[in-house]
């Protein structure tokens, strides 16, 4: 570590714990507090990487988060801000954008090229041969800047958070750490986040003063109860103050989400140091003020030995006492408030050598330092809707006045003395909590715990703080030589001129064209410099060029924290670990996790077919509804009439959309007087419950109708085949399923297995003889190991959902949103006898009218193909004969073990819908075969015989 | 994110409410001419401005609201259950 | 009528020039002055406008032409979006549409004189379900009929394509197929535009930025103020002047509502933002462009290196733009989903745009009931792939008087004739 200095110098480093890491294969050592910089510097390497288009060599420019040339790879993570992470035990570091090595990088050639790369050159060339670009393109993106992904990195741990606090400081440096104590005094919740790793701000680089008050005040706002937090980052801020904050200090996670709803939102982010715009400004050894006194007083690193400063305020007459302290020769310091100035430096290929003065003097170093002024990183407030206004006498943007929720203290506002900072800090965060205070108890009356609030409404206070000043700057931007405005994106001020002059003149469209401000340093170094050279191009003030929006979040926050713990939920029957346990292939439908299978599907269908099956169909939406005015609601809300059906009915049902398009189906039973059992299909469940509740509250708020959503708490089971009756017959003693007393479409309730208070109907989706039970799910496995202990002589075997699937479409049922798709209104499906156009009124009945009126319309038709070993795609197109027109489209198919042939359910135009039709089908192969329309949707039994026996 | 007060739940997370869009009159279905219940259907004025929609509170209490909101600054009125006319601007809850 | 004056000649030997000589590129186009009477007016900088704007002028002769936008060319939808282009559309009358598009946007570069950066890296719509795959072969069998290159591939294949993908079978949304349109790919959107806007400026056209339209002009109609049905619109008014045209041609998104509603015309519109956002660059990996539907995603990777991701758009209308943070962390869950390695790259930025969603996922062009007041609007997500071809038949549209065979099936009438397109059925998420 040759290059590091003697205690006191280096605060935050603890020169007793060492840690060892490499840097670009080569072992090298660093100490606890260190940033991977400060400790590549120490160690004498102050190239850290190399510039995205010309390959410069880059170093050090501002030894913080916003170091725009200094992001490395550690390890597995990409791009990683040596200035700012912290030093760990064995990081494998290494730098970024150099092939084949830092040293020696081939593409620095482009460099002697850099002016026929102009800005946005990619735009004027490679438009031929058209057939080269690709291979143009394949170069370019050689060039992607940024560190590697490794592909194989597991999701390591990542977590969220909810906070709900009266009062978040973004920013703890002395106005942030101050409003912090203050709001806390005020007896507000207050969290204050530091993007830094510890609190201070610029203090902490300042005299021993400085110093000494950030450690008091810091101790202050613990000891006060201010929640903390460090190396976090106040990332965004979106309405009604819901605030996004990074914390990359949280013990055990890489990166949390912190997502917390402040009443009040205290911007106290500071100032960013400004480059200066000249030419040979990118060299390493040329570095702002703040840098040099960071890297001397916080890290104890000696950045070069012989130095020229240029200032034009007190942070560089402050980085001259650190460099001296530091025991660095000073070559020269130029005021610039004295009207010196320099126009270019020049080096070698890997460090500044001499500065050439406006008086066209040189002066020899091997260090720049450069103090001409501050952004103001608005960022937080633009969030907010504030838009920044520029002040010429203090050379920066201020904000024009963010919302009542959000206040702004410090450096975004204004200059002062470290005590006038604290106060205003103070008063900021006094007026902050009075307004917390008035937002909580608004908050509070508004809710169930009104009861609880605690007396009448606070004033709502107004903003009475004493404004800080504003210290004159001279405007400082660039001097008369170009020079690099964005490191990250090797974006020149002479490209910004060329870009003006070719008419991309507007901060938006220069942004655009150049890449200016859009690469990882977010613009925080580089928007004001931007504004100031197109300004100059366009010989207008800065003023008038105005600035561009900064757009969350306020620094880059991994994926991983964003998603946090992955946890995508599933849901399943209580009988899914039975299906597990017993060889079921599981599959996905939608929310839910399902049997496809047991093994075999076709033998399931034939073991149906020819004794008793079971199947868990607990997914089916379940809506019990209650109340004198239910058949109203069925009435309303299906197309056929509910008015008569009697208590121990069932029925089916169609929905419709206001369009007329179908939207859901299923069967609905009457259990008693005002008591009726609605099934939806399962994708619908909760858009019918939802779609049931707004009818009923908006349209009709007089019925009476209780909907509950039973989905869960009762677990259906359907059984089904010859052998139902005597399977569910030796299960229940009190349900006469004599099939006179229980007729088909009929439902009982009862005992089943020992459990009471079970529902039992009879439906037909498989086309057999089926009884579907629901049962309380706490029974439910019982009653399942039930059925299959008393039939295993019956022949009973449990059926997934695949075999379901085959049956439905054997008895040609069509599923919502398989055969019908967005634009199936009511009459594609052919139950026009279920359209009742005789009813006041249903959901999408004038729809379903006119488009019936019409004519107008597909129709859904079985058809089987005529050689029945084909099985044609599900999406497979009919065509007119001989054509490509398409007019229809096969929407379910299978083989039909039952059959022994293909079966499908089609879409076709009214005019191939009559039975007997020749339907020409284009196979996903390409091979035509030919189909025949059916008489009846069902394939099997189309009369029903085995349904209602 | 935006608070959506509820009625009945107080201020919520809009992500947790469903919205149910611009409000508007459902025309008699007996007696309507198509162009009548397809500007039911389809047209919308969609102003930026302030708008009655329809809110449902989903995760919470699963009432129907309407509620005005202007819909480019996100500023809120007073919700009312249906059936109930909108009331005065209600306190601001920022 | 011809050209004013050819543009400066863009080409590797004119860089190779001025680069030698230090010689600075003319204008792009000229700040132009403002009149008061042109032959048309057309509402709207970006993609659309300016695409209408340079057909009428090179197709139909058409020249004076204004093109008014509030704020500067592109600063809309046209340099919002994630600059996707795809022709694998459901129905027939979509993928003619969007073919056409796909051809101007191949030949463009060329056409332009103007490098768009055409990326033609194929473009993956995974299916996580058996009724999403059912779909994907639906779209795939219709494409391969219009002849687009359009087939659905297993997870083997779509590894092979994109080894960074997930194909495992025990996710929580598993990739259980995909349709693979190696046609699509990505483009430059801000060039997309400046092309336009120069090729169009070198025939005279007048590119009139920071130019607000308050009110379009409209006698004779048989609503308030003489708007309307019936009615003949006669200008606009903006805010450097009146404008009188014969011819007004809407070609805004976000502000579509609220511009045809100043000449008396409703849209079936309700207006979402439509959010996006983008990471810090890394080495290349991601070749191709991959969609999901179920998870609300997609995603691509720059030339420069950065993940560029977009989603559906946001479920509550707004004119808002300030961005949600829900959209990212559902956006990282579901990129996790899908690259489970990618963790720990970061988001740099967000932003959003507005998009006007029409009932049937598909656009409203042609006439309205106002005589001479044109829409090109209700874009919805997709509008950035259609731009091309709309200009070009919005011009021929306007031109002729007659509504083209090509946007035929997208007029305004559609919504009281109760025709609407069949793009519903697979536009879950529409990119």
């Amino acid at each position: 570590m040759s290059h590091r200095l003697p205690a006191p110098l280096g605060d935050v480093i603890d020169r007793s714990s060492v840690i060892s890491f490499t840097w670009n294969g080569k072992k090298l050592q660093g100490f606890e507090g260190d940033t991977i910089a400060s400790a590549l510097l120490a160690n004498g390497e102050h190239i850290l990487g190399r510039s995205m288009k010309y390959h410069r060599p880059r170093g050090v420019l501002t030894a913080d988060f916003w170091d725009p040339n200094t992001t490395v790879q550690v390890d597995d993570e990409p791009n990683v801000r040596a200035s700012h992470r912290k030093l760990a035990d064995g990081m494998a570091v290494s730098a970024q954008n150099v092939w084949p090595s830092l040293k020696f990088d081939v593409k620095a050639a482009n460099g002697l090229v850099g002016r026929f790369l102009t800005a946005g050159f990619y735009y004027k060339t490679f438009m031929k041969p058209a057939k080269l670009w690709p291979a143009y393109e394949h170069v370019l993106a050689k060039f992607a800047p940024g560190g590697s992904v490794d592909l194989d990195t597991p999701h390591g741990r990542y977590d969220k958070r909810h906070a709900h606090p009266d009062v978040v400081v973004a920013g703890g440096g002395p106005s942030g750490m101050a409003a912090a104590l203050a709001a806390a005094e005020a007896g507000s919740s207050v969290m204050l986040v530091e993007h830094e790793h510890q609190l201070g701000g610029h203090l902490l680089w300042g005299s021993n003063d400085d110093r000494a008050a950030a450690n008091e005040l810091a101790a202050a706002c613990a000891a006060a109860g201010v929640e903390i937090l460090t190396n976090s980052t106040v990332a965004g801020r979106y309405e009604d103050n819901w605030i996004s904050i990074s914390q990359r200090s949280h013990p055990g996670v890489i990166e949390r989400l912190i997502k917390a709803r402040g009443k009040t939102l205290v911007g106290a982010a500071g100032t960013i140091e400004r480059p200066y715009v000249f030419q040979g400004n990118d060299l390493p050894g040329v570095m702002t003020s703040g840098a040099a006194q960071r890297l001397i007083r916080m890290y104890g690193v000696k950045p070069g030995t012989r130095a020229v400063v240029f200032t034009a305020n007190e942070s560089g007459d402050s980085a001259v006492e650190a460099l001296q302290s530091a025991g660095i020769s000073i070559a020269r310091v130029v005021d610039a408030r004295a009207g010196e100035g320099i126009t270019s430096a020049s080096g070698s290929k890997s460090r500044v050598k001499r500065v050439t003065l406006s008086d066209g003097t040189t002066v020899e170093c091997d260090l720049l330092v450069t103090a001409v002024g501050w952004t103001t990183p608005t960022s937080l407030l633009n969030m907010a809707g504030d838009r920044p206004v520029y002040d010429a006498d203090a050379a920066r943007f201020f904000p024009a006045g963010p919302p009542d929720n959000v206040l702004a203290t410090g450096g975004m506002i204004g200059d002062g003395s470290r005590d006038e900072l604290i106060a205003h800090g103070r008063a900021t965060g006094e007026l902050a909590a009075g307004r917390a205070a008035v937002v909580r108890h608004r908050l509070q009356a508004a809710t169930a715990r009104a009861a609880a609030v605690d007396g009448p409404e606070p004033d709502y206070p107004a903003d009475e703080r004493t404004p800080l000043d504003r210290a004159q700057h001279p405007e400082l931007y660039r001097s008369t030589t170009h020079g690099i405005v964005d490191y990250s994106e090797d974006v020149s001020s002479k490209d910004l001129f060329s870009a003006a002059g070719e008419g991309f003149d507007s901060v938006e469209l220069i942004k655009r064209f150049t890449t200016a401000t859009m690469g990882p340093s977010q613009g925080k170094l580089e928007t004001v410099n931007t504004v100031a050279v197109l300004a100059e191009a366009r010989n207008e003030t800065i003023a008038e060029v105005g600035t561009t929006v900064w757009r969350p979040p306020y620094a880059p926050i991994s994926l991983g924290a964003l998603a946090g713990r992955i946890n995508e939920p599933t849901r399943v029957s209580v009988l899914q670990p039975w299906h597990e346990a017993n060889g079921a292939t599981p599959i996905l439908a939608g929310q839910w996790v399902r049997p496809e299978h047991y093994g075999d599907p076709a033998a399931e269908v034939r073991n149906t077919r020819t004794n008793v099956g079971i199947i868990d169909v607990t997914p089916l939406g379940k809506l019990d509804l209650q109340g004198p005015d239910v058949p109203k609601l069925l009435n309303l809300l299906y197309t056929n009439k509910w008015m008569a059906l009697p208590i121990g009915g069932v029925r089916y049902g169609l929905m419709c959309a206001e369009d007329g398009v179908v939207l859901d189906d299923g069967v609905t039973a009457r259990l008693g007087e005002e008591h009726y059992l609605m099934t939806t299909t399962s994708s619908g469940a909760a858009k019918i419950w939802n779609w049931i509740e707004m009818w009923l509250q908006t349209e009709h708020p007089d019925w009476q109708v209780h909907v509950t959503p039973v989905t869960t708490g009762l677990t259906s089971i359907n059984i089904a085949g010859p052998n139902s009756r005597e399977l569910l017959g030796r299960l229940t003693t009190d349900i006469d399923l004599d099939p006179t007393a229980f007729p088909y479409m009929n439902v009982r309730r009862g005992t089943i297995a020992g459990v009471q208070n079970c529902i039992a109907w009879r439906i037909g989706f498989t086309g057999e003889l089926s009884y579907e039970i629901h049962v309380p799910s706490g029974h439910a496995v019982h009653v399942w190991e039930q059925l299959l202990d008393q039939g295993a002589d019956l022949g009973v075997k449990a059926f997934g959902l695949e075999a379901q699937r085959i049956m439905r479409l054997e008895k040609g049922h069509f599923i919502v949103g398989q055969d019908t798709d967005g634009l199936s209104k009511a009459p594609v499906t052919g139950l026009n006898p279920l359209l009742k156009l005789d009813k006041d009124d249903w959901a999408g009945m004038p729809e379903v009218a006119w488009t019936m009126e019409s004519g107008d319309h597909p129709v859904i038709v079985a058809c089987q193909p005529d050689n029945g070993s084909v099985v044609p795609e599900e999406a497979a197109q009919i065509l007119r004969a001989g054509t490509t027109e398409i007019v229809g489209r096969i929407t379910s198919s299978r083989m039909s073990p039952t059959l022994n042939r293909s079966i499908c359910l089609a879409q076709v135009t009214k005019e191939f819908a009559a039975p007997g039709t020749s339907l020409e089908v284009l196979l996903v192969s390409g091979e035509r075969i030919t189909a025949t329309v059916q008489e009846h949707h069902a394939h099997f039994d189309p009369e029903g015989a085995r349904l209602r026996g | 994110m935006l608070l959506v007060p509820c009625p009945n739940c107080g201020p919520m997370n809009a992500a947790d409410l469903s919205y149910n869009g611009e409000s508007h009159r459902r025309p008699d279905p007996k007696t309507c001419t198509p162009e009548e219940w397809r500007t039911y259907l389809y047209l919308r004025e969609n102003p930026s401005g302030w708008l009655l929609e329809n809110w449902y509170c989903s995760s919470g209490c699963r009432r129907h609201f309407k509620i005005e909101r202007h819909t480019l600054t996100g500023e809120l009125r007073a919700p009312v259950l249906p059936g109930r006319k909108p009331g005065a601007t209600q306190g601001d809850m920022k | 009528m011809g050209k004013n004056k050819p543009p400066a000649k863009y080409s590797a030997a004119g860089l190779l020039w001025r680069g030698l000589r230090k010689q600075s590129w003319p204008r792009v186009w000229r700040e132009p002055e403002f009149k008061s009477t042109y032959d048309v007016v057309i509402i709207g900088g970006g993609v659309h406008g300016l695409a209408t704007a340079y057909y009428l002028a090179s197709n139909h002769g058409i020249t004076n032409i204004a093109v008014v936008d509030k704020q500067y060319l592109g600063s809309g939808g046209s340099g919002r979006n994630t600059a996707i282009v795809r022709s694998n559309y459901l129905t027939p009358e979509g993928v003619a549409f969007y073919d056409r598009s796909l051809d101007l946007y191949n030949s463009m570069s060329n056409d332009l004189n103007l490098n768009v950066m055409f990326s033609e890296r194929g473009h993956l719509t995974l299916a996580h379900t058996d009724s999403a795959l059912r779909t994907m072969n639906w779209r795939a069998e219709v494409n391969k009929l219009q002849g687009i290159n359009s087939s659905v591939i297993t997870p083997a294949e779509i590894k092979k394509l994109t080894p960074s993908l997930d194909v495992s079978a025990d996710t929580r949304y598993p990739i259980l197929g995909a349709l693979y349109h190696p046609p699509g790919g990505t483009i430059r959107h801000d060039a997309v535009v400046w092309g336009y806007a120069r090729g169009a400026d070198a025939y005279g056209v007048d590119l009139h930025q920071k130019t607000e339209v308050l009110d379009i002009l409209v006698e004779g109609g048989s609503g308030p103020e003489g708007k309307g049905p019936s009615g003949k619109v006669t200008g606009v008014r903006t805010s450097k002047g009146d404008i009188h045209a014969p011819v007004v041609v809407n070609c805004t998104a976000g502000w579509a509502s609220q511009l045809s509603n100043m000449a008396g015309v409703t849209l079936p519109i309700t207006t979402h933002p439509l959010q996006a956002a983008v990471t810090e660059p890394v080495k290349t990996f991601l070749p191709t462009v991959v969609v999901s539907g179920s998870l609300h995603v997609y995603v691509s990777q720059t030339d420069r290196g950065e993940l560029v991701f977009g989603a559906s758009v946001d479920p509550v209308a707004t004119y808002n733009m300030s961005g949600t943070l829900e959209f990212t962390e559902e956006l990282a869950g579901h990129v996790l989903e899908l690259m489970p390695g990618i963790s720990k790259m970061r988001l740099l930025r967000q932003w959003a745009g507005l998009c006007d969603m029409t009932p049937d996922y598909s656009p409203v062009m042609g006439p309205t009931p106002v005589d001479g007041f044109y829409v090109d609007v209700g874009w919805g997500t997709y509008g950035f792939k259609a731009g091309p071809v709309s200009g070009e038949q919005m011009a021929a549209c306007v031109a002729n008087g007659t509504t083209p065979e090509l946007i035929k099936p997208f007029e305004l009438s559609r919504f009281t004739e109760g025709t609407l397109v069949g793009e519903k059925g697979a536009a879950a998420v529409g990119h």
